[in-house]
């Protein structure tokens, strides 16, 4: 399973080709500036560098995009934590704590838990790679339609713990999302509601969607106001408090661990992405919480949740691409692609002959990770001044910096026109108190759901016994109940202990009544 | 002194213009075309074949023009936006196109209603050639495209077919299944929306056939069983893969792919000149022992065929598709 003779050739790789290292931390700096622009999204970033690669040497052409891989990584969830808009949809669960922490002015210590959480998990995530990128090649083609639409249905489980006013308010606004979602060509070649623009087929774009619904909401919420942060006093950025942040995440293994596994595997199945972990291991780290009703408040595991799963996920999609020669999202779809232009064909039998090879690119990626640290803390350090600016400057350039951002991903008027229509349909929405995450939801996830029922209907003829012949999608709805079942059980124990107090704090009082009466 | 007054200095300026233009205007017809830097239009996002072939022969067809070449990948709607977006272009040699002209032309039009023609299309050389082909896992325990249709034969929901809808390869899966005398509507089709997930799909055991492309199985062959290629001659790029003529059936098939270079035809009609020169120029960089060696390398074609057979083979295929589209509605 571990090559040791590959490894220590690996070393080899790394030692000589040192020159390359130099691209790190340039790599880490352009993946953190494009993926903290709402709007740009990893792959962007790096379908714009990936023409400059091609005039490096192989090795210093993969450490430099990987570099802006592992920094774009992290840097969506920036502007999630200090603006409540996430640069990338694989940071959107990261809004829900992270901007919480902003408003109570812990916003340093939200960005520090973001970089830990991140960066640790990234090096978990590939060390754990090291080991097993072989034997995963099997596994990823094992998972079918049927286990698929299993872990769909497991990230729509979010939407109970976003919490909303109105639960009915809230199922309407998911069923839009997922009909949005569900727009354009299906995987069965039905067209449906295109309304003949040709733009459509392929569906609403996810990224100037999500940003525009977000974007609307927040921004009119931040033109009432004459900052980010209320208090004058919280609006300091400081060093101590973003390194405080990073320590804290230490305090929490538990969920680092749980995000790294959802992530990795998740990452790691073609075509999902990491879009979808990160709401995954945020509902899951909720729903297992003892603390679990002040999520959404600004509780920092929800943070660390939802960040774990990012970096991880990247590992996982890295590991499929090297193995199958098969992206698992549309960032190692590029980096294939820069495979490929410099004559290196990702697969097994790459996998099998050039295995020093593939080891270095992994401890490369978790040397980026370590050097991410230092780099991030830098740049968050430099991106948390956003809150000392008034928000009347802050305004106009996130809504033209995500006009540009969304026009330039293929450079054709869609992305804005998306844009602008999406902000006006999240404007109604809060506007008449739906909320905007469950559309947000509806949409990353609605076309996944779709395909992969399709798919399991079709491939067993229409009979529901069919899951029975599928293991791995079994244990999968048994892993959710379980979690559901012992949510439940919890909160019912919960409940039973709160009732027990409160019975005792009343019988406290009416004993001191009755005393005081005897007085 | 003279007091310029607003509406002289607009005298001026429109002067200016106006001259400019007068010079400009004659120089710009005089100069040899190009003379400055031309566009390649992929209707393809970044990475896929056709990306990567433009990227990887645009430092030698740069070479044979004597301009740099700028590539946009315009994609979306099944190349459709990409493949408008250069008919809308100047009539005036500086955009090219590298595309997937079949299936995507003759499918965008037939099936998408796209506000073109395939006589819009002009071809120069079509290196590239995909074939269908039907192929297992590699554990699977089918042996070969026979034992396929005497299962189906006996029972057509005994195997799983995945296939992507409305593509070519899904009008061979109904041609060859026609052929076999088999009811296409009884079957378990399992469709993909790209050939990607479909390769995985079949690769992975999923499901117990797939019918796709056949080079992008290239980079996983050890993991699948190849069971019939539909082509009429052995591929030289997978020269292992039985072809369909091999398992007794005899059945019509269209060509998966054919991916090149491209211009409109309204250039080739009435820029004769400049025409001549692109012609010429891709000629020479596809003939290029070095553009030959490295294309070679990254497992992409640069096999000279001209325009004449390129246009012909592409136009027999769209007449094809528009034959059996009725298969693919």
């Amino acid at each position: 399973m571990f090559d040791f003779g590959a490894f220590s050739d690996a070393l080899g790789i790394m030692a000589t080709s040192a020159g390359s290292w130099g691209w790190i931390v340039p790599g880490l700096i352009v993946g953190l500036v494009f993926s903290a622009i709402p709007g740009v999204s990893i792959t962007m970033a790096m379908a714009i560098v990936l023409p400059m690669s091609l005039y490096m040497d192989f090795f210093s052409a993969v450490v430099f995009l990987t570099s802006v891989y592992t920094g774009a990584g992290f840097g969506g969830s920036v502007p999630a934590i200090l603006m409540n808009i996430p640069g990338s949809p694989a940071s959107y669960a990261t809004t829900f704590d992270g901007y919480a922490m902003s408003l109570k002015g812990q916003h340093n210590e939200a960005l520090g838990y973001a970089l830990f959480a991140s960066t640790i998990c990234g090096i978990f995530g590939y060390l754990l790679l090291l080991l097993v990128v072989e034997p995963l090649a099997d596994i990823v083609l094992g998972i079918g339609p049927v286990e698929m639409f299993a872990v769909a249905i497991w990230g729509m489980l979010l939407l109970g713990s976003l919490g909303s006013k109105y639960i009915t308010r809230g199922l309407l606004a998911a069923a839009l999302g997922i009909l949005i979602g569900t727009v354009g060509m299906n995987t069965a070649g039905f067209i449906r509601g295109t309304m003949g623009i040709p733009n459509l087929l392929d569906g609403v774009s996810p990224v100037p969607a999500m940003i525009g619904l977000l974007a609307a909401g927040q921004l009119l919420t931040l033109a009432s106001k004459d900052y980010i942060i209320d208090a004058e006093s919280s609006r300091e950025v400081s060093l101590k408090r973003i390194l405080a942040g990073c320590w804290g995440t230490m305090r929490y293994p538990g969920v680092l661990f749980r995000g790294s596994i959802i992530g990795i595997i998740i990452g790691a199945v073609p075509g999902v992405g990491s879009s979808i972990g990160n709401l995954i291991a945020y509902a899951e780290t909720k729903r297992t919480s003892k603390d679990s009703n002040t999520f959404g408040k600004g509780n920092p595991k929800g943070v660390i949740a939802a960040e774990s799963a990012v970096a991880s996920a990247e590992g996982g999609s890295m590991a499929t691409m090297l193995a199958l020669g098969i992206p698992g999202g549309g960032a190692t779809a590029i980096l294939l692609a820069a495979f490929m232009m410099h004559n290196i064909v990702p697969g097994p039998s790459f996998i099998q002959s050039q295995k020093p090879m593939v080891y270095a690119i992994i401890l490369n990626n978790i040397v980026q990770a370590i050097a991410l640290l230092g780099v991030g803390i830098g740049f968050i350090y430099v991106a948390a001044n956003i809150v000392r600016v008034r928000t009347r400057y802050i305004l106009p350039v996130i809504l033209v910096v995500a006009t540009l951002g969304t026009y330039a991903v293929d450079g054709q008027v869609a992305g804005p026109i998306t844009l602008f229509i999406f902000a006006m349909l999240g404007f109604a929405l809060v506007r008449y108190e739906y909320p905007v995450a469950a559309v947000v939801v509806g949409i990353l996830l609605g076309r996944m759901l779709e395909t992969e029922f399709l798919r399991s209907y079709q491939l067993s003829g229409g009979d529901p016994l069919y899951l029975f012949q599928r293991p791995a999608a079994l244990a999968i709805v048994g892993i959710m109940l379980a979690s559901l079942g012992m949510t439940a059980w919890g909160k019912r124990k919960q409940a039973k202990q709160e009732a027990e107090e409160e019975a005792a704090m009343v019988r406290l009082q009416q004993e001191q009544a009755v005393a005081g009466a005897r007085k | 002194m003279t007091k310029l007054t607003r509406r002289d200095a607009l005298k001026f300026t429109g002067g200016g213009i106006l001259a400019a233009g007068v010079i400009g205007m004659p120089h710009i017809a005089r100069a040899a075309y190009p003379d400055r830097p031309v566009n390649i239009v992929v209707p393809f996002a970044t990475g896929g074949y056709n990306d990567r072939l433009s990227r990887a022969f645009a430092p030698h067809l740069e070479k044979a023009l004597g301009q740099p070449l700028v590539i946009a990948n315009k994609p979306g709607a099944g190349a459709q936006l990409g493949h408008t977006y250069a008919l809308q272009q100047p009539n005036d040699g500086y955009t090219i196109l590298c595309t997937s002209a079949s299936p995507y032309i003759p499918l965008s039009i037939l099936l998408q209603g796209a506000p073109y023609k395939n006589e819009d299309f002009h071809m120069i050389n079509l290196p590239s050639r995909d074939y269908t082909l039907a192929a297992t896992s590699s554990g699977s325990s089918l042996k070969d495209f026979k034992e396929v249709i005497d299962k189906l034969k006996a029972d057509p929901g005994s195997l799983s077919i995945g296939v992507q809808p409305a593509s070519a390869d899904y009008a061979n899966l109904i041609l060859s299944m026609q052929a076999a005398g088999i009811d296409p509507t009884k079957l378990r089709i399992v469709t993909y929306d790209g050939g990607g997930p479909n390769r995985n799909a079949a690769a992975g055991g999923q499901v117990d056939v797939g019918f796709v492309g056949g080079e992008g199985f290239l980079p996983i062959k050890e993991k699948i069983k190849p069971l019939a290629m539909f082509a009429a001659e052995k591929v030289d790029w997978f020269p292992d893969a039985p072809l369909i003529g091999d398992s007794g059936l005899k059945t019509d098939f269209v060509e998966g792919s054919q991916r090149g270079w491209a211009v409109s035809t309204a250039l080739m009609k009435e820029q004769p000149d400049i025409y001549k020169v692109i012609e010429e120029a891709v000629s020479k960089a596809s003939q290029d022992p070095a553009a030959v060696e490295a294309l070679k390398k990254q497992q992409l074609s640069t096999t000279w065929y001209g325009p004449e057979a390129s246009n012909k083979a592409f136009k027999e295929n769209a007449e094809k598709m528009a034959k059996y589209i009725d298969l693919l509605k």
